[in-house]
């Protein structure tokens, strides 16, 4: 056998074989290469152009809040932001360890941070003026600042819970949220080249400009809203309830011109106040109404022609209704007896209202209800707003039908209630409520103006006017007679409700005393809903507690806003009412009486009958001139050496200094304005002649 | 016998000057593609921006004078040296297991240290084992279609190489020896049923390597969708790609490229490939393929013209070296195929690759001297 050893013939045709599977091989990869760099090139190179590039964000600067003549009541200021550049720190350790002390961080956590793989990193945000100084002294390597914006709000606590507030990066509360998109604008970018480590190299930097936030105009007036905090400050400290609320409208067009309630909080702390204190009860939170309720009872039935002023009826003190029964407030002394309708009005008879509502039916009725703005949302740019809670016709009975017709069993949000009587005020019209008066971008250029907006007219101009009288002699003559403004044709209705607690059951003793009212009558331009949660000192009505609030926003709201008075004050005689005797009466007794002449009732003491007087019975004294009466408790039996000591907080000066001179004590006093602080405590007896401290402190501190 | 040594005793011609020009350009322009893949980094690091620049610079110049040295070393004596060759290439991959001989980089021992040089034990072996196959095919006994006689000896030989190699560990080298090898038993005319045989049993053996270790086997498979691990497995692909799209048909120019900022890790090595497209684009990335054509191309033909079957096949197995190489590595680069840690010849930052490297064309350029059908 011959052997086959390799041979050029063999290899000629091998290489031949080799050779073809190169160049098939080569030309193979000189497509993928040419794929690669010219189809998809455009895809690599922007991918690539990702990671070669950082972003920095260029912060748009947030919008500004106005009131509706421009005065500022949220702003921004420029603070620093201690940032660290990694690439550049020589020794983390040290860098951490200076800084730690300096920033109230703990060492590791700074050096974490500045170790992490990135170009930059925020060690901490928006540092205190100070704290950036000391930083600076330290002068470490690779520990550098930015500016950025902190939210700032002039007025402090003022307004606090309509205008919400900023948290690190965004709004977080209040008109500050429900606003965001248009007060923050858009943020912009600096792009610049960095190589893998972070580190800017040189090349071309990309700007994109941010868009500045736009600014709100509100239609609040910070003096008006200054006057009703003052006053619910004031409210707070004398009456010592739960929380205190007021808003103020133009019934004409809408527009909030205040809104507060309190306890409330400062937005430039934030995080020292419950969160609670946050929100806006009178938009967030449902109420059962009271007697200010009744108003869209009478409403309805004016407008239905089912009311006659000079109708007789009689009121036992209460009414039966499917063998429940329903008491009058007046059912102690057993009602009040034969009346005509407006009699029945103005003294908010419960039986009264019942017929009228039997009259209207549950269909009617509810159809008002609803028409009034009740159970629905009333459209107001503020996040939260509840709807509140009205019966489906389906559920209503007569038990229901006649609770609802005084007020209650349903459940409203005070703001329902503004925009509700506002519609009696400007002749019959529901209105959306309005807060932001313009917008306006940050070049000044306006891009949102608020229009009054009709969302129905729910009765006739004829019976708006109608009722609006009718509310004019509840001031007058009726319960509200403390609500009075000298001079000024004021309508308005008291309202008392008892408070429904958790699981929809009445709290007993505690009470919301409303007021909502308006002036003047033939022009309304103002429209006041005050109310008291959960009073724990004083006197549980409206009239005695919410009707003198009222009053006392209402005559400098009017007098601020130039609003002519009807009658020239002082051209006619000062009104003076005769003080009713007292003595030997109980509480309610007396407060009935006052009531009626237009005076405030201030009880000395905790219990038992009246046992002294000032100013004495007889004594005739201006409108709304408060009483102070003394009960039988003050002198405990048996030791006539000793009294007990009452419950000063709350009163001036002038009411402490006389009630302890009345006591045979001696007043320690410091400070000036309300009563804050006493001692000994109330209810403790205490030796005639000893010394008495009371501080006394300004409402608006 | 008597004609052959004659021949091999004087020189007929002129060594192929093409080889010589393309070796020459390619290893001129590894040197200013090191220097600008290299200068930021080192002069970051190290504190010296030729670090890399002086250190290739004294390889092509080992290279150069290696070559020399091999061109006008008559191959016909390497056959006497066949039993040296093997001893040496056995003797340096088992020092590498010896502790403190053996450099260990990156959990590889890969590389001798030799007073202040490093030696990378395996190029060497690549080049033993062209001359060994090459000897022991074109003995006169031998009978290419008998297995025994023919391809098992250099089989077992690079099989035992290989597993050296391949405990570095270093599984691209080992594949690329094995191809190497490979390409002169196919040269030399082994039947083609025995070559398929061969692959049937090489290929699960393979399969096994590549997926025993689990690195190896993300690594393998990562090529297909980089972006799966864009962090890890994927990183260098999509890296590569990233200075190979940007590029463009005439990139971005030379020195000013983008990815070599720490984004490709040592764009010296094993991507400077991706560096040169990035730089000088599609065509200057053509060109160097095309460098490379031309050379495999000459190579050929050396073989093709040797005047004897040794010197065929040691010439077809020398320019395999460069060729197995350079499609592997572009086939890497641009995601052909999956990532193996193997370099550009001539180019990449690596000096016992490029020496020995160019002391293969050396011995090439000496058998062109002998070829037939030329100056005679």
């Amino acid at each position: 056998m011959v052997r086959d050893t390799a041979s050029h013939l063999h290899i000629r045709k091998r290489l031949l074989t080799l050779f073809a599977l190169i160049v098939l091989l080569m030309i193979a990869l000189v497509v993928r290469l040419g794929y690669i760099q010219f189809v998809l090139a455009d895809e690599l190179t922007e991918k690539a152009w990702d990671q070669w590039n950082r972003t920095i964000t260029a912060r748009s600067s947030r919008g500004n809040i106005y009131d509706r003549h421009g005065r500022l009541m949220a702003g921004s200021a420029t603070v620093e932001t201690v940032v660290a550049l990694p690439p550049q720190i020589e020794d983390p350790r040290f860098t951490a360890r200076a800084l730690a002390p300096v920033l109230q961080m703990s060492e590791n956590r700074i050096y974490e941070l500045i170790t992490q793989k990135r170009a930059a990193v925020y060690v901490k945000r928006k540092v205190e003026e100070e704290v950036a100084r000391e930083v600076r002294i330290l002068n470490l390597p690779g520990i550098t600042f930015t500016q950025e914006t902190k939210r700032f709000y002039p007025n402090g606590t003022l307004l606090s819970q309509l205008l919400g507030f900023v948290g690190m990066d965004q709004g977080w509360g209040g008109l500050e949220i429900y606003f965001e998109e248009d007060l923050k604008g858009r943020d912009g970018s600096i792009v610049f080249p960095t190589d893998n480590l972070g580190r800017a190299i040189p090349g071309t930097h990309r700007f994109v400009p941010p868009k500045e936030g736009r600014d709100l105009y509100l239609t609040i007036d910070e003096t008006i809203q200054f006057i009703v905090e003052r006053e619910l400050s004031r409210a707070m400290l004398e009456y010592n309830p739960n929380r205190v609320m007021a808003l103020v409208v133009n019934p004409q067009t809408g527009e909030l011109l205040a809104a507060a309630s309190k306890p409330d909080f400062n937005p430039n702390n934030y995080n020292d106040y419950d969160k609670q204190y946050w929100r806006l009860y009178p938009i967030t939170d449902t109420f059962e109404p009271g007697s200010t309720f009744k108003l869209i009872t009478l409403a309805a039935a004016v407008e239905e022609n089912l009311y006659r002023a000079n109708e007789g009826f009689f009121c036992p003190g209460h009414a039966t209704i499917s063998g429940y029964t329903i008491r009058c407030w007046t059912a102690d002394r057993g009602g009040h007896g034969s009346i005509n309708f407006l009699e029945a009005v103005l003294s908010s008879c419960n039986p009264a209202f019942i017929v009228l509502g039997e009259r209207l039916g549950a269909q009617k009725l509810f159809e008002y209800i609803r028409a009034f703005g009740f159970g629905s949302k009333t459209g107001i740019e503020y996040p939260g707003e509840s709807s509140g809670l009205i019966f489906r016709p389906a559920q209503v009975g007569p038990l229901e039908l006649a609770t609802t017709s005084f007020g209650q069993g349903v459940s409203v949000t005070p703001l329902q209630q503004v925009m509700a009587i506002s519609a009696i005020a400007n002749g019959g019209y529901l209105l959306r409520p309005r807060l932001v008066k313009e917008m306006r971008e940050a070049d000044g250029q306006t891009v949102r103006e608020s229009q009054r907006e009709v969302i129905r007219q729910v009765i006739s101009r004829d019976t708006a006017e109608k009722v609006a009288l009718i509310m004019e002699e509840v001031v007058l003559e009726g319960s509200g007679v403390n609500a009075g403004v000298e001079g000024y044709r004021i309508a308005g209705k008291t309202g008392t409700a008892q408070k429904v607690g958790p699981g929809g059951v009445y709290v007993p003793g505690e009470y919301i005393l409303s007021f909502i009212g308006f002036a003047p009558v033939d022009n309304p331009q103002v429209l006041i809903y005050v109310a008291v949660d959960g009073a724990r000192r004083g006197p549980q009505w409206g009239s005695q507690v919410s009707a003198p609030l009222f009053q006392a926003m209402m005559k400098d709201i009017l007098s601020y806003l130039e609003i002519p008075p009807a009658k020239p004050i002082g051209e006619e005689e000062l009104r003076l009412v005769k003080v009713p005797a007292l003595i030997g009466l109980s509480i309610n007794e007396a407060g009935a009486l006052l009531d009626m002449a237009g005076l405030i009732l201030k009880p000395v003491g905790f219990e038992g009958m009246i046992v002294e007087q000032t100013p004495k019975a007889g004594a005739e004294v201006p409108l709304h001139t408060s009483i102070l009466v003394y009960l039988e408790d003050l002198w405990p039996e048996g030791d006539s050496g000793v009294v007990l000591m009452p419950d000063l907080l709350g009163m001036t000066i002038k009411d402490a200094g006389e009630v302890l001179a009345r006591l045979g004590l001696r007043m320690e006093p410091s400070g000036s304005g309300i009563a804050v602080e006493q001692d000994p405590a109330p209810g403790v007896g205490i030796r005639k002649g000893r010394a008495v401290k009371v501080s006394f402190s300004s409402p608006l501190q | 016998m008597i004609k052959e040594r004659t021949a091999a005793k004087e020189a007929h011609h002129q060594a192929d000057t093409i080889i010589l020009f393309c070796v020459l350009i390619l290893a001129g322009f590894g040197l200013v593609m090191v220097f600008s893949a290299s200068y930021i980094s080192s002069l970051e690091m190290r504190d010296d921006a030729f670090f890399f620049l002086r250190r290739q610079a004294f390889w092509v110049v080992l290279g150069l004078v290696g070559m020399l040295l091999a061109a006008n070393f008559n191959y016909w004596k390497w056959r006497r040296l066949v039993p040296l060759l093997l001893a040496a290439n056995f003797a340096l991959l088992a020092a590498l297991r010896i502790p403190g001989v053996g450099v260990e980089v990156n959990e590889a021992t890969r590389w001798i240290s030799m007073g202040g040089l490093t030696l990378q034990p395996s190029e060497f072996s690549k080049l033993v084992l062209v001359i060994f196959t090459a000897f022991y095919l074109s003995k006169k006994n031998v009978n290419i279609h008998n297995f025994w006689e023919s391809s098992f000896v250099p089989l077992a030989v690079m099989s035992v190489t290989f597993l050296f190699i391949l405990i570095q560990p270093d599984l691209g080298t080992a594949v690329a020896l094995a191809l190497i090898t490979a390409v002169v038993i196919f040269v030399a005319g082994i039947p083609v049923g025995q070559l398929l045989a061969l692959a049937a049993l090489g290929l699960p053996l393979l399969a096994y390597l590549a997926l025993s270790e689990p690195y190896r086997m993300r690594r393998i498979f990562s090529f297909l969708d980089p972006w799966a691990d864009p962090l890890f497995s994927g990183y260098h692909i999509i890296q590569s790609l990233y200075a190979l799209g940007p590029g463009g048909l005439f990139g971005v120019g030379l020195g000013r490229s983008r990815q070599k900022l720490y984004y490709l890790p040592e764009p010296q090595n094993d991507f400077i490939f991706a560096i040169i497209g990035e730089e000088l684009g599609f065509l200057g990335a053509l060109t160097v393929m095309l460098l490379f054509f031309i050379l495999i191309w000459r190579g050929l033909i050396v073989s093709l013209t040797a005047p004897d079957v040794f010197g065929s096949l040691l010439a077809a197995g020398l320019i395999s070296i460069v060729a197995v190489q350079a499609i592997i590595n572009i086939g890497v680069v641009t995601g052909s195929i999956p990532v193996t840690g193997i370099n550009l010849p001539f180019i990449s930052a690596g000096g016992s690759s490029l020496f020995f490297t160019m002391f293969a064309m050396g011995i090439l350029m000496n058998i062109s001297r002998y070829s037939r059908g030329k100056g005679t």
